[in-house]
Formats: C-alpha cells, sequence, structure tokens
C-alpha cells in the first residue's frame, strides 16, 4: 500500500522534483555502461571487420573523402562571406546579439527500450558540454533535442516522437507552422494550418526559431503530402524528416554560444 | 521461517533479465521485445512467493522506468497489481498445464500493461501502439523457455 503510494506521488507530483531527475541522471550513465558491456563483443567484431578492410579500399575512401573535404571547403569560403556580410547587415540593422553555433560530435549509443518513445541515448553528457534542450542535428538537418543529460551520456527525443512538437517555417514562402511527431520514424504531421495557406508537396520546412530552442534556419522536413478536404478549416499536411532518424549513429548537438555585440 | 538460502539467485537472474532490455533492437521492432525481466519475476513469484514479492516488484519497475528512461513509478504500480494477484492464486497456477500457465501469464501481462496505460494516460505520456498486444504475446510465449531455464538454476543452486 505504501509503495503504491510512492508510485502514484512520485508520477503524479514529484516528477520534475530535483532529487528525482538526479536519480534519473545518474541512471543515465549507469545504463549507458551497462549497455557498453552488452555490447562489447559486437564492437570488438565490428572492429576487426575493420581491421580485415584491405588497403585498396582505404585507399578509395581516402579519395573521396579528401575530394568531398575540398568541395566543402570551396563552399565554406562562400558561407564565411555571407557570414560576415549577414553580420554587417545585421549590425546596420541593429539587432542585438549574434549567434555562434559550436557543434558537439557524439554517437546513439542506444535506443530506448520503451516502444511508444522516440528517445535514443547519446555518449556526450554534461562534462562535455550538453544541455538538457540543446538541438540534436543528423548530417542532413535536425534530429531532435536533448531531454536529460548525465555526467557522460545523455538521452535525446526524436522530432518524430510523439508528443514532441517544433516550429518551423516553410522555406519558400516563410509560412509559419508546428511540426507535431507522429509516432512513426517518417513522418511529422502539421494540423492546424488554414486551408488556403501557401503549401505544396515537396516544400522544405527549417525551424523557424520561434519559442527560442532551436535556432532557426536548419532543415528540418520536406512536406509529402497536403489534404485538404471540402468543407474543413485546416489542411492535413505531413512531411518527411529530412534525416534519415533510424539510421546512422553520428550525430552533432548545437552548443548555442550568445556572442558578443556584432563587430561593425 | 527456514533460513533463506542462495536468495542471490533471485536477484542476480532479474538483474540479467533487466540487462536483455538494454540489447540493441530496430526502433520498430521493439514492439516485439519479449518482456524477460516482468517474466522472471512472476516464475520466482510462482516458484518461492514467501521470498518474492510486492517490494521486489516495486523495484523492478524502478529499474525498467530507469533504464526506459519514463517516469519513476509507472511500471511499478502494475507490477505490483499482477504479483498480488499471482501470490493470491500461485497454488492454483502451479497445477496448470504449460499451455493454461502461459495463458494465464498473458493474462497478467496485460494486467500490467493495462494500468501501465492507464498511469500514462493520467500523465499524459503518449500509449503504447496496438503492436503493443503482439509484444505481449511474444512474451507468453516465451514463458514456458523462463520457467524451465529458471527452474534449472532454482534445483541447481537449491534456491529457497
Amino acid at each position: 500500500m505504501l509503495l503504491a503510494a510512492l508510485c502514484l506521488s512520485s508520477l503524479f507530483f514529484f516528477r520534475d522534483h530535483p532529487h528525482v531527475v538526479a536519480v534519473q541522471q545518474s541512471a543515465i550513465d549507469t545504463v549507458a555502461v551497462a549497455t557498453g558491456v552488452i555490447l562489447a563483443p559486437v564492437e570488438a567484431w565490428e572492429r576487426m571487420a575493420a581491421a580485415m578492410n584491405s588497403r585498396s579500399e582505404l585507399q578509395d575512401e581516402v579519395l573521396r573523402l579528401q575530394q568531398e573535404n575540398r568541395v566543402l571547403k570551396g563552399q565554406s569560403q562562400r558561407l564565411a562571406a555571407l557570414l560576415s556580410e549577414n553580420a554587417r547587415y545585421k549590425a546596420l540593422l541593429r539587432s542585438a546579439q549574434l549567434i555562434d553555433d559550436e557543434l558537439i560530435a557524439a554517437q546513439i549509443t542506444a535506443v530506448s527500450p520503451d516502444p511508444s518513445r522516440h528517445i535514443v541515448v547519446i555518449d556526450k553528457g554534461l562534462l562535455d558540454g550538453v544541455r538538457e534542450g540543446q538541438a540534436m542535428l543528423g548530417e542532413e538537418g535536425l534530429m531532435g533535442q536533448v531531454i536529460l543529460s548525465g555526467d557522460r551520456n545523455s538521452r535525446a527525443v526524436l522530432i518524430t516522437d510523439s508528443v514532441h512538437a517544433l516550429p518551423v517555417q516553410v522555406n519558400r514562402s516563410g509560412l509559419r507552422a508546428i511540426a507535431e511527431g507522429s509516432g512513426l520514424i517518417d513522418q511529422l504531421l502539421i494540423r492546424h494550418l488554414a486551408a488556403k495557406s501557401d503549401i505544396r508537396v515537396g516544400d522544405l520546412l527549417v525551424t523557424s526559431g520561434l519559442g527560442g530552442r532551436f535556432p532557426n534556419g536548419y532543415p528540418v522536413a520536406r512536406v509529402t503530402e497536403v489534404v485538404i478536404s471540402e468543407g474543413e478549416a485546416f489542411a492535413l499536411v505531413t512531411a518527411e524528416p529530412i534525416s534519415a532518424l533510424d539510421r546512422g549513429r553520428h550525430v552533432l548537438v548545437l552548443q548555442r554560444t550568445v556572442g558578443s555585440e556584432a563587430e561593425s | 521461517m527456514e533460513q533463506a538460502r542462495s536468495s542471490w539467485v533471485i536477484y542476480l537472474s532479474l538483474a540479467c533479465a533487466l540487462l536483455f532490455m538494454l540489447l540493441p533492437f530496430p526502433l520498430e521492432w521493439r514492439v516485439l521485445r519479449p518482456d524477460i525481466a516482468t517474466l522472471t519475476l512472476f516464475y520466482w513469484v510462482l516458484a518461492l512467493p514467501h521470498r518474492v514479492g510486492v517490494t521486489t516488484a516495486f523495484f523492478l519497475g524502478l529499474g525498467q522506468d530507469l533504464i526506459e528512461g519514463s517516469p519513476i513509478g509507472l511500471s511499478s504500480l502494475g507490477l505490483m497489481v499482477s504479483v498480488l494477484v499471482l501470490q493470491s492464486n500461485y497454488q492454483r497456477i502451479r497445477q496448470f498445464d504449460g499451455v493454461q500457465q502461459s495463458l494465464m501469464i498473458l493474462v497478467l501481462l496485460m494486467l500490467s500493461s493495462g494500468l501501465e496505460q492507464w498511469l500514462r494516460n493520467g500523465i499524459e505520456m503518449p500509449n503504447l501502439p496496438w503492436m503493443g498486444f503482439m509484444g505481449l504475446l511474444c512474451s507468453a510465449g516465451c514463458w514456458l523457455v523462463v520457467r524451465e531455464i529458471l527452474r534449472f538454476f532454482r534445483r541447481y543452486y537449491e534456491v529457497n
């Protein structure tokens, strides 16, 4: 009876109590260590397989990466010029602060066993500067956000989780909307958009930066379907996340540092 | 009451069953993962109802919640109630044959996960998808295997 009362009170009253959160935080690290131990044989096997890779394959890969690096460097030159130009414009417009985004590279180490949620564990935590609320990026676009950090590991929720929603805007028209997770790994929903809104299949959705949680301008999803039914006030828009949320292990965590006043 | 013997086997098996939750499963197939931890708990309650009971169920539930990252106490209540039911009927359930026992375990699993769903609604967490029922069927299907393995260990170490 007492234990049942304890359960209910911890669920309904003390869910966000500092002590409870502290226990959960330390559990993240413990669980991550246990996962590491369990997965050790798999890792060892993968490492052995990598060591067996032939020399020519590796050379090919180095060549490919070098080319890719050159292309990226070329693109970033232009980006640097644009950034400074942008900074000058912002200074002219007297917008208060510039925001520098710093990236922390992390790896997804586990997926939460709870089948109703899309939660992953990444291998960077408070000691690496990963905090609750930071955005998590994949190679192509936004993946999710950090919800709880332990010392060395964190838990992050993906944008498709069915209780997650984020403010986006259509890149083409600037139309703002809220993209909700659907609980399916390849689908986001936009529910409350007037039926006459300017949104089409193929439109790119980017973060709008409203709400202050996600920085603006990161690609999120591409619209796959717009359903406008007769007599309905709202269109039902579905979109597919740009980054493959269920593939790949490498992610980036955006550490926002609010920069000093814009240099003139 | 006689002295407890080799009770570490019980706790070790429960811990190993919890570790089973950590094995990687593809995102879309997690629903079908058999709930070995709960089955292990049910086995020990059935075999040694004087050793394992509601308190163990409570702590196992805590462990599950910490591993899943769900709010603390979510799994405990369902486990506690189903263990209570099991404890008051263990003599009858012990007499059942394999199929009957698996069906009984299915009912108990439905009871505990049903309570969990009810709590999830209360705190506005997403519910399990309907495929979750298939997961319960998988778990119930694993019951006989789990029972045989744990029975072997119980006899080998003479746990009582």
